[in-house]
């Protein structure tokens, strides 16, 4: 699973949490697409009747027929359309950035980062009946000199992911110091 | 008034078109962006699937209907 590929991967980086949405979201999704593809049959039996009166016996059947290939054909494409918004959506932490790859449609995404070291603040919320009862919520993290915040939308284990974040930056910084510190150093010499 | 069946069938035909169009749109998406790993093939294999048995089955019964006869509207409303 962290065998993926980042965006501008610097040398050394490596993948520490590549996180989507909960499992929860998708199955929600998929229940009310595999809701739609019931209802017609519960709408043939209450209504065949009614619809055969309406419409002439040779038209009926090529209809029902022709309309009811095209609304499965178009449930099947819109719930896989769900899937790669879902799945294409993801979150990743690297020893040295966070990237959060956002899939907006078919044809727009877009990535943003920020590194590990610029991160000021972190905080993790779970709110919601299913939210508290499953588990997931979003996670907030809050860099030096950005308005806008990162969020990692209806992640699963918001705290733990909040507590790696965190630990990571304060890793990060103290890397970063030890450097800034060996390179005062050098040129004083 | 009549009306050829085969209008139903051409704009059937059209709708087709575009489910493979956007069928298509969506494979490259997730393989341009979510990479050409194993599980991504296994998806889209999948759905690949999925999609040609829907057409299978469609296509048994629209098989079986004549689509040169036309319907007469004013006679039988």
């Amino acid at each position: 699973m962290l065998n993926f590929h980042i965006p501008n991967r610097q040398r050394d980086e490596k993948i520490i949490i590549l996180i989507r949405r909960h499992y929860f979201i998708i199955l929600i999704k998929f229940l009310v697409w595999i809701i739609l593809a019931i209802l017609p049959f519960l709408f043939y039996l209450m209504m065949s009747n009614v619809l055969k009166g309406f419409l002439p016996a040779e038209l009926f059947y090529p209809i029902v027929t022709l309309f009811a290939s095209i609304y499965y054909l178009y449930i099947w494409l819109f719930a896989f359309y769900s899937f790669v918004d879902y799945y294409l959506d993801s979150w990743i932490v690297t020893t040295r950035r966070i990237i959060d790859i956002e899939q907006k449609g078919l044809f727009n995404q877009t990535i943003s980062e920020q590194q590990l070291y610029r991160i000021q603040d972190v905080t993790s919320e779970i709110k919601g009946f299913f939210a508290t009862f499953l588990n997931y919520g979003n996670v907030y993290v809050q860099t030096a000199g950005e308005l806008e915040r990162f969020i990692f939308k209806q992640v699963p284990n918001p705290g733990l992911v909040a507590k790696k974040i965190s630990e990571l930056a304060e890793e990060n910084k103290r890397f970063n110091r030890l450097l800034a510190d060996a390179d005062e150093k050098i040129s004083t010499k | 008034m009549a009306i050829p069946l085969s209008i139903f069938y051409y704009l059937y035909l059209f709708f087709i078109l575009v489910f493979l169009a956007f069928s298509f749109f969506n494979v490259y998406t997730l393989l341009r962006f979510g990479f050409l790993t194993l599980s991504n093939l296994i998806i889209v294999v999948f759905y690949l699937a999925v999609s040609v048995l829907i057409l299978t089955i469609s296509w048994n019964y629209i098989g079986q209907i004549d689509w040169h006869q036309s319907v007469y509207f004013a006679s039988t409303l």
